[in-house]
């Protein structure tokens, strides 16, 4: 039908935003550990393909930057110093996919020159390999996050609309539980019971499903909200009528109802979930240091000097911007092509 | 002669008693301090200040936090005032002072026909009482420790109404930096609360302005709850400057709630306070670019008195599971050459650079420069060296594995972690750059930043960490301030607490030196110690020194007899004297 | 009534649930408000531990949640360790701050989010639709704490609003008018961050609410009858519409006292933001259970407020099996 259309385009992007954190490896020039203690603060690499001659080349060059003297973050090109890129080059060794080891980069430059496509952040290293290796841990963490919330909002908001009475007046108050908790003082305790050699990936990831499992109230709310109007509907009983069990009735008429709101919910709670390491990461509760992820990238803006000066540090928030607008059209299209199997029952 | 004629007496002594009166306030104008070495400003105008948190209340005797202190200064007065510029002792409240040849009595002579801020004459009974108050035990009041010498408290006693004397049960060298910022409380105010054993809940926020009173250049006049307070000139107040003017020229300091830096630095930009303190490295770069604009004055004053370091844990008690951790400790962190070799491996300039842009020094013993009256300047400060550190390392037998990875004699690879706190993000930035520094010479830390609570409570009382990276700022020049941290059953002992006895010889060593220099009276053999102290400190490295933070502040241009000084408050010491430049005599609001 | 009743007797026991789960994961996390005088080298250790005691911070759980039950009945909502005054001094003056920021916040997004999301739905793929979605994936995008640091630097580059706070500096000299309007712009930034951040929920949810609704046969089969899209979008399609957005309102009175406080904290304002950030990072934790005691009861009378309009809009709920 012509609503498969609307799929690939969105789908397409995803895919490709997702297969390219993954093989970060492959596209990043750096390592996302990597400190250049000369370069913090670099802006991006303007890339040269005129020499110093003025004679054209195809491959673009990358000139050497010098740091003003007694003026931190200001830099100046010296001509003199410019470097060709290099392509398909061996560099260090990563493994993509936990399996395949190679040395093959897609870029590479050969030092002292540095190859800065979105500049440096305030150690030197390199915002773009750092983008893509974050990529890989933000969108799992936002993707983990999101569907614990959904699901788990799906299955007790169902259930508490369609079954009414004392399991209604349970699931309900307990969203009201849930949503009032400090429940920062539980992610405290939670990882100051976590060995301290425990990955900064690992805990992190253990955080955010924990928000997760936690986040399952705002969803189960709107969704019992919508049960306990559909549950009423003439076909709904008509179903019952014929012998329809509770389950069939909760799994085939009532929950694709729900369908719309859920994939609103989950395109929505992905860009916060991963949004919300921003605040995490002030608190001590974000990835550690070294490892990047998005929103530990981001939160080096909440610096008044960084935010005003340093335009580049933004670039996952232009990342992220491309991830959701892309999430949204693929929720779009999959409630388009949900509600058009719903509704002709 | 009374009894024959008692109208001649009473006229007499009607007489006299005016006499004395008029004898008495011609003394107090003589004994009012003289502001010395400023500018002759005129009255009039209000300071506005920002400050980083809240105050949490106007008790002297309770508060504990900056703000709170911050703002108390200006209503209190202490006897001895430390002079913030010179680092010397001056008179204050107490305008002279003998010391017994024992040194174990000060005698205080106080200044005559002071008042409170409400006019209530000031006496030896308000420094009894307030003494009593600070050394109470019930009451827990934080001040209570800085006046215990030897185990013992300090003993006050009135001898009249304007002296009194005070009894250590030790000598104790620089005892009058003893009194400094010692707030002395109003009797008449207080006194009722004391007995009732409310005064710990005494002078909170809310309390109406007519119940405080202080000594101090301003008095309380208005609190709004998340907002500001706003301090009024003290009428009452008793230094004048050069051309006998009355002190302070300010009518008015309104200290409003910023709740972080960022949002001290914009408000200070738009022009909403007048006075900006410890402005971070960064935030000093981007106000530099707008200096030239005019309104306003940056100062760098260079070193202060903090120090930040990176120590493992050497604590002999150890949460029960924690068997490697044990082993760390015996096959690593207790080696001396160990230390120093990680010492050597820091790069201390790229903190400096990167950390501080540049505005802070790098530090190799915590005695910052800062500090020019007690830092051992033969203190060597090498400079990073990873073959030096690798030499160190291989005399005790370390080795390295194909791809670099330091093995320890056994054959284990070193690798730790540091904890540090997330919400500083300079001491963060420094476990970072340590972090790929220690890379270089194959070893694997792992930098865990904790939130700040977490992290205390992993130093202070489960000891369940592997190094950690944290900043001290000693509050005074002087050594005494320092003590828990040197002594080994000191409370600050970080790297090994709770320990009765020294567990090394050095740190014995530290002991007796810094209880000999407690009580040791020239100076001269107080700073020989001090230098010894701070030698094996910088040989057996339980603290590895990292870097000082500058201190850096902003004021307007118009703001006159401003001196920033290197110890807290840096800006606001001098407030009696500050006033505003213009015809207006200052801002409007 | 008796419904009332009953939703009134769970709120009771609810709270109460929420008092005593606060106090559990306080207890679990490491750390207490004096922990850090221990870094002063100039505080002994015992007199913080004695300070401790004097706090009753040694006594077990349930000493010290029975304590605080006392101090509830006489209204004092417990003791706050940083100011010495009882926690509900403190928290009045700032929730009511707080509540003159959010309540203008949470009209004005509804009164712009109602019409953008029908807008969109009605011209579905139309312009103001790809604008919609382009506008609210960027708002998405951006980090609450970095919109309010944009706008506030924004502010103070242009001079065009205040940089912070509630009133200006000397503003209790004013007149009423003046203080009025001078209270009116300090508002304007917190609340268009305020705004801003939950534009993209709302905007989003009320679209996919109308687009469910008017692909319901019934909407189409209105088209086909020649019934004029407007009566057929407000008349037919906005009521079916209404459940989700019923329950998201629910959930924004609800949140009225504990959504803003990041912003608060980024444009100094006055409200119970910066107090419960620093009561949190300081384990201040009776003030913590204060204020989320306070949040809890206007989250409780939002859902109760939610429900009762449910069954209001929505014929088809019936009210016994609204539990």
């Amino acid at each position: 039908m012509s609503k498969g259309k609307h799929f690939v385009v969105p789908m397409v992007c995803v895919a490709a935003v997702h297969l390219v954190t993954f093989l970060s490896g492959f596209f990043a020039p750096y390592d996302y550990s990597e400190q250049d203690r000369h370069l913090p603060y670099a802006p991006p690499s303007t890339l040269h393909f005129r020499d110093a001659q003025g004679t054209w080349h195809w491959r673009p060059s990358v000139c050497a930057l010098v740091e003003r003297p007694e003026q931190f973050g200001v830099y100046e090109e010296d001509r003199t110093r410019c470097f060709p890129l290099a392509f398909f080059t061996r560099g260090y060794r990563y493994s993509a996919f936990w399996l395949i080891q190679s040395d093959r980069h897609l870029l590479a430059v050969t030092p002292p020159a540095k190859i800065f496509l979105l500049g440096s952040d305030g150690y030197g290293r390199d915002e773009l390999s750092r983008l893509l290796y974050g990529g890989r841990l933000s969108l799992c963490a936002g993707l983990l996050a999101a569907a614990s919330s959904v699901g788990l909002g799906l299955l007790l908001g169902t259930v508490a609309g369609y079954y009414g009475g004392w399991c209604d007046a349970i699931v309900m108050r307990c969203v009201e539980l849930f949503l009032a908790l400090p429940w920062l003082y539980l992610l405290f305790a939670l990882r100051a019971f976590l060995p301290l050699h425990v990955s900064p990936s690992q805990a992190f990831l253990l955080l955010i499903a924990v928000l997760g499992i936690v986040g399952w109230a705002r969803p189960a709310r709107l969704i019992r909200g919508i049960v306990l109007s559909e549950k009423e509907r003439t076909y709904v009983l008509a179903a019952r009528m014929f012998g329809g069990s509770d389950f069939y009735l909760m799994h085939q008429h009532i929950a694709p109802r729900t369908y719309g709101l859920l994939l609103t919910q989950a395109a929505l709670l992905v860009p916060q979930y991963i949004l919300a390491e921003v605040t995490l990461s002030f608190l001590g509760l974000g990835v550690a240091e070294p490892v990047p992820s998005w929103g530990n990238m981001l939160a080096a803006l909440q610096q008044y000097d960084v935010l005003v000066s340093y335009w580049w540090i933004w670039a996952p928030g232009f990342a992220l911007f491309l991830v959701c607008i892309n999430y949204w059209r693929l929720a779009s299209a999959m409630q388009v092509a949900a509600e058009g199997t719903a509704h002709w029952q | 002669m009374v009894a024959r004629s008692p109208n001649l007496a009473i006229a007499v002594s009607i007489c006299l008693c005016l006499l004395s009166q008029f004898a008495g306030q011609a003394q107090s104008v003589s004994e009012d301090v003289v502001a010395n070495g400023t500018e002759t400003g005129h009255q009039g105008g209000r300071l506005s200040v920002s400050l980083r948190s809240e105050p949490k209340t106007l008790n002297p005797v309770t508060s504990v936090d900056v703000s709170s202190r911050e703002v108390i200064a200006q209503l209190t007065a202490d006897l001895v005032h430390i002079n913030r510029l010179t680092l010397q002792t001056e008179p204050a409240l107490a305008k002279s002072w003998k010391v017994s040849p024992d040194g174990l009595r000060y005698t205080l002579r106080l200044r005559h026909g002071l008042r409170f801020s409400d006019g209530h004459p000031f006496d030896a009974d308000d420094v009894v009482f307030s003494f009593r108050v600070y050394l109470d035990e019930d009451i827990h009041s934080p001040q209570r420790d800085l006046l215990v010498v030897g185990n013992k408290p300090i003993a006050v006693r009135k001898v009249d109404p304007y002296t009194v004397v005070f009894e250590l049960s030790q000598p104790y060298a620089a005892a009058d930096r003893l009194f400094d910022s010692v707030a002395i409380l109003p009797r008449h105010l207080l006194e009722e609360s004391y007995k009732s054993g409310k005064l710990a809940r005494a002078w909170g926020l809310d309390t109406p302005p007519l119940q405080i009173a202080g000594l101090g250049p301003f008095r309380f006049k208005e609190y709004v709850a998340g907002q500001r307070i706003t301090l009024e000139r003290n009428p009452y107040y008793w230094k004048v400057d050069r051309d006998d003017h009355r002190l302070p020229y300010l009518d008015q300091i309104n200290f409003f709630f910023v709740p972080n830096a960022d949002a001290e630095v914009i408000r200070f930009k738009a022009g909403d306070s007048d006075v900006i303190n410890r402005i971070s490295a960064e935030d000093y770069s981007n106000l530099e670019k707008d200096q030239s604009a005019q309104t306003f004055r940056l100062w760098d004053l260079g070193p202060s008195l903090e120090f930040n370091f990176l120590f493992f844990n050497l604590n002999t008690a150890l949460p029960a599971q924690s068997s490697t951790l044990a082993r760390k400790q015996t096959a690593w962190f207790r080696k001396v050459k160990f230390r120093q070799a990680i010492s050597l491996a820091i790069d201390r300039e790229a903190i400096t650079h990167i950390v501080y842009r540049g505005r802070g020094t790098p530090l190799w013993s915590p005695v910052t420069p800062a500090n020019r009256l007690w830092m051992n300047t033969a203190i060597p400060h090498p400079e990073r060296s990873l073959q030096g550190a690798r030499s160190l390392l291989q005399s005790e037998g370390f080795s390295w594995k194909q791809d670099g990875t330091l093995l320890d004699p056994t054959g284990v690879p070193v690798e730790f972690t540091i904890i540090t706190s997330a919400s500083n993000a300079q001491r963060t930035k420094m476990a970072t750059l340590i972090q790929a520094d220690l890379k270089d010479l194959g070893i694997q830390a792992e930098v865990v930043p904790m939130e700040f609570h977490s992290v205390l409570d992993r130093i202070f009382q489960t000891h369940d960490y592997e190094a950690a990276i944290l900043g001290l700022s000693g509050g005074d020049v002087d050594p005494n301030s320092d003590m828990n941290v040197w002594l080994s059953t000191g409370n600050d002992h970080v790297w090994d607490l709770g320990e009765p006895h020294p567990s090394t010889s050095w740190e014995a060593e530290i002991d007796q030196l810094m209880e000999k220099q407690l009580s040791t009276r020239r100076p001269e053999e107080r700073k020989a110690q001090y230098d010894r102290v701070q030698a094996i400190l910088a040989e057996q490295l339980p603290i590895i020194c990292l870097a000082s933070p500058n201190i850096l502040v902003g004021v307007k241009s118009d703001l006159g007899n401003f001196k920033p000084a290197v110890l807290d408050p840096h800006t606001l010491w001098n407030s009696p004297e500050l006033f505003f430049d213009g015809q207006e005599g200052g801002r409007h609001p | 009534m008796k419904y009332l009743a009953h939703r009134v007797l769970q709120s009771f026991f609810l709270l109460v649930g929420v008092s005593v789960l606060s106090f559990i994961f306080v207890e679990l996390s490491p750390g207490n408000y004096f922990d850090e005088m221990r870094l002063d080298p100039r505080i002994s250790s015992e007199t913080v531990s004695r300070l401790r005691m004097q706090y009753g911070l040694d006594r077990p759980l349930p000493v010290r949640y029975a304590r605080w039950l006392d101090s509830v009945a006489k209204g004092q909502f417990g003791f706050s360790f940083a100011y010495n005054a009882p926690v509900a001094s403190l928290l009045w003056p700032r929730a009511r701050n707080t509540l003159v920021l959010t309540g203008s916040a949470t009209l004005l997004a509804w009164m712009i989010a109602l019409p953008l999301g029908i807008l969109s739905a009605a011209r579905r793929n139309g312009l103001v639709d790809h604008a919609t979605l382009l506008f609210t994936a960027l708002l998405l995008a951006i980090p609450d704490l970095l919109l309010a640091l944009g706008l506030l630097l924004f502010a103070v580059r242009t001079a065009l609003l205040p940089a912070g706070g509630m009133m200006a500096v000397g503003s209790e000299e004013m007149g009423a008018w003046d203080q009025t309007k001078n209270l009116a712009i300090h508002m304007i930034g917190p609340v268009l961050v305020l705004v801003l951040a939950c534009l993209p929920t709302l905007v989003r949810h009320t679209r996919a609410a109308m687009v469910d609704a008017l692909n319901l046969p019934f909407a189409r089969a209105a088209r086909t009858h020649g019934i004029s899209p407007r009566r057929i979008l407000f008349r037919h399609a906005f009521p079916v519409a209404l459940n989700p957005l019923i329950s998201l309102f629910a959930l924004s009175i609800g949140s009225l006292l504990s959504a803003s406080l990041l912003t608060e904290v980024v444009f100094s304002w006055p409200g119970l933001g910066p107090l419960l950030l620093e009561a949190i990072l300081g384990r201040d934790f009776y003030v913590v259970t204060g204020a989320v005691v306070l949040a809890s009861v206007f989250l409780v009378c939002g859902t109760l407020l939610g429900d009762f309009l449910l069954i209001a809009v929505d014929p088809r709920i019936r009210m016994e099996k609204l539990a």
